[in-house]
């Protein structure tokens, strides 16, 4: 699904990837955790081509195809999902407006005809109830005046109504109560499949609890420092980030 | 050419049709006045500091008669009796109806009744004085409103005085005394005649009794696509008690020159909400005058302004408090793409007496081209101290964030772009309470947004 090859990035000039290697195969599910300023968000924002980060090397192939070559439009519609670590408000933008014009803009992509009005409403409809979102939140603006939680809520509503082959999620996790935290892991459970592959991005294992991964990655300076399976998060927990950033210094 | 060589061909060609221009509308003393004082005066230039932002250069190649009085004579009848040139030119396209509000239609300044409901209608009297003048409607004189007063000594209301001097006909609307529902009615300006011709005067006048109300729908459109030249003047009177919705809709012609004084004084807690969307025109410049006469006063005025190509859309506002405890709001959404220029000038006067006021400006432009400018500028003069103004203004370009936010969800740059720019508006635009006008000033905004297909399908 995912290979990235010795990824180089540079932000303002200073390099906050260096070089890091990281494969996802179809199907599973990979958490990558690491302290504060480690390049997590980096190499989230750089999968869905946010503006702003300077690829020096490296190659980033999404089912085979020259990821960093797409615009960030057709990361998305190719089905690749960022779910935003701080998602923006944007007064004045409909919530389920941008979410029928994401639809339709992939399902174009795909060559599909525009989604049926109705059943779209329905859809929506259901994934909410799963994300314990009021109904009320439709008809607003994206992300306006809500909640930390509920813009986490909704960043994973907008991936269950997506369904993309790769959701990227930054830091989902953060700013949650346990019981958000559980609603939310629920979401992103549904959508675990033999066809879908998960980016978790996570500073804390609290959340592995509840999405149990296929694999963990420790991301120290830019570079994956160790991988393992579910017990190296709790092994991390435990010893804390110092016991590896100890070993990659 | 100097502002005296101007001011002395207003002169001339107010001299040369003065005999055509009907009484009925204005009265020809108060022509001459209007004349002379825009003479003593001058007209305006960039140099004035409330009128920098505007495109005053059209002006030089104006012609100041009225297009119906040139078009009367090349005709050969009696400019009085001239009637607007009808049928519209092919192809020109009327805006739906809107349920409920009667529609008063004018062309080229001049009341055109086929065009136009009856003239009375549930208690409520809208007559053009052009006509009452000459007894085919109404005999009733209307009074002229004690607004006036204010064309004499502000200068940004100079040009208001063109239209006292050529005015050929008058919208004037009267709404007696307290009805159970608002009195609704739409006065609809279409400018035909190219600027060659000579300029369109729409004129409107509107008094409220005390507690009574009314929806008004001001529009004004072009047809057969020239470069108009319009000039127009509304007078608004609130009274005691009394509720105003004035929805005012600036769509003229492409290449039209738009030029616009309205002059409104509100009583003794009187409520007016003016609501402007200015679109149209090559050149524009709107000028707003409110004074807050009454104690308890509010006025909510919201104008939104999109500029493309080389338009400039200029507007002026003052809101002039006079009495005690009473509250604007002024908030302005303003877009410039292309080359154009937007710009809006909001100024709140507190005077002396007025204290307890409560004033609000949220001002704010968007640059949504390389080559465009937004001009905002908020203003405060205060003289007394028990008041309470708060201001903000920001000038910006889309952000960035919100940008990525709509690209990282499929959505093209270019949709996504217009879907921002869209809910720049949505201050001004949630406003419009009337849905079916809604739903057309939207379609007007998407349309004025480029090919916004992809966006009505949202609407």
């Amino acid at each position: 699904m995912l290979k990235i090859e010795n990824l180089h990035v540079k932000v303002d000039g200073k390099e906050i990837l260096k070089g890091l290697t990281l494969t996802v195969p179809t199907g599973e599910v990979h958490a990558v955790m690491g302290p504060n300023g480690s390049g997590k968000s980096t190499l989230a924002n750089v999968l869905a081509g946010r503006p702003g980060y300077e690829i020096t090397a490296g190659a980033v192939t999404f089912q085979g195809r020259d990821l960093l070559a797409l615009a960030p439009e057709d990361r998305a519609r190719e089905g690749v999902f960022l779910g935003f670590q701080y998602p923006v408000e944007i007064p004045g933008v409909n919530n389920v407006y941008l979410l029928k014009a994401a639809v339709n803009a992939a399902r174009k992509h795909r060559g599909l005809e525009e989604v049926d009005a109705f059943e779209f409403l329905a859809l929506v409809r259901e994934k909410m109830r799963l994300m314990r979102m009021e109904e009320s939140m439709l008809s607003r603006g994206v992300n306006e005046g809500f909640s930390g939680g509920e813009k986490k809520r909704n960043e994973v509503l907008q991936m269950l109504v997506l369904e993309p082959r790769l959701a990227i999620l930054d830091e989902t996790d953060s700013g949650l109560d346990i019981d958000a935290l559980k609603v939310v892991a629920n979401g992103v459970n549904t959508l675990r499949s033999a066809e879908r592959s998960l980016v978790l991005v996570t500073h804390y294992q609290r959340l592995l609890d509840y999405i149990v991964p296929d694999h963990v990655h420790v991301l120290v300076k830019g570079r994956i420092a160790r991988s393992g399976d579910k017990s190296l998060a709790l092994e991390l927990e435990r010893r804390g980030y110092d016991w590896v950033t100890g070993e990659a210094a | 050419m100097t502002s005296a060589a101007l001011s002395q061909r207003v002169l001339d060609e107010y001299a040369a049709v003065r005999e055509s221009l009907p009484a009925g509308v204005v009265s020809p003393e108060r022509r001459q006045e209007a004349v002379q004082a825009l003479a003593a005066r001058g007209l305006p230039t960039t140099r004035e500091e409330n009128w920098r932002y505007t495109n005053l250069r059209p002006l030089e190649r104006a012609r100041f008669a009225p297009a119906v009085v040139a078009a009367a004579d090349a005709m050969g009848v009696p400019a009085e009796t001239a009637t607007p040139a009808l049928p519209l030119p092919s192809g020109s396209e009327l805006p739906a109806q809107l349920e409920g509000f009667a529609r008063y239609t004018f062309v080229d300044g001049v009341f055109a009744s086929d065009l136009s409901s009856p003239e009375e209608q549930n208690g409520l009297s809208v007559h053009t004085l052009r006509r009452s003048a000459r007894g085919a409607t109404s005999a009733t004189v209307f009074q002229l409103p004690r607004a006036l007063p204010v064309l004499g000594r502000l200068p940004e209301a100079r040009l208001a005085l063109l239209n006292e001097a050529f005015a050929t006909d008058t919208a004037a609307i009267h709404v007696g005394g307290a009805a159970g529902q608002p009195a609704r009615v739409e006065v609809l300006f279409i400018a035909v005649a190219g600027a060659d011709i000579g300029t369109s005067y729409p004129r409107v006048q509107v008094s409220l009794d005390p507690a009574s109300r009314l929806i008004l729908v001001e529009r004004h459109i072009g047809a057969g696509g020239g470069t108009h030249f319009i000039n127009g003047l509304v007078n608004v009177d609130v009274g005691r008690g009394a509720q105003l919705t004035h929805y005012r809709l600036q769509q003229a012609s492409a290449r039209a020159t738009w030029l616009d004084t309205l002059s409104a004084v509100l009583a003794t807690d009187a409520r007016y909400a003016l609501l402007a969307v200015n679109t149209g025109g090559l050149s524009a410049r709107s000028t707003t005058h409110v004074q807050m006469a009454g104690p308890g006063a509010q006025l909510v005025l919201s104008v939104a302004a999109l500029g493309d190509r080389q338009q400039v859309q200029d507007y002026f506002a003052l809101v002039e408090h006079v009495a005690p405890r009473a509250r604007t709001e002024q908030i302005f959404r303003g877009i410039a793409s292309g080359r154009a220029r937007v710009a809006f000038n909001g100024k709140i006067a507190v005077r002396e007496a007025a204290a307890g006021t409560d004033s609000r400006q949220s001002l704010r432009g968007l640059l949504a081209g390389p080559e465009a400018e937004i001009d905002v500028r908020p203003q405060l003069e205060i003289y007394t101290d028990d008041v309470r103004c708060s201001h903000g203004a920001t000038a910006g370009k889309l952000d960035d964030d919100m940008l990525f936010y709509l690209l990282s969800r499929g959505l093209s740059p270019e949709v996504a772009r217009r879907l921002l720019k869209w809910a720049f508006l949505e201050d001004v635009v949630s406003k419009i309470e009337l849905p079916a006008l809604r739903r057309q000033i939207e379609h007007d905004l998407a349309g004025q947004m480029a090919d916004a297909a992809s966006l009505k399908e949202l609407l």
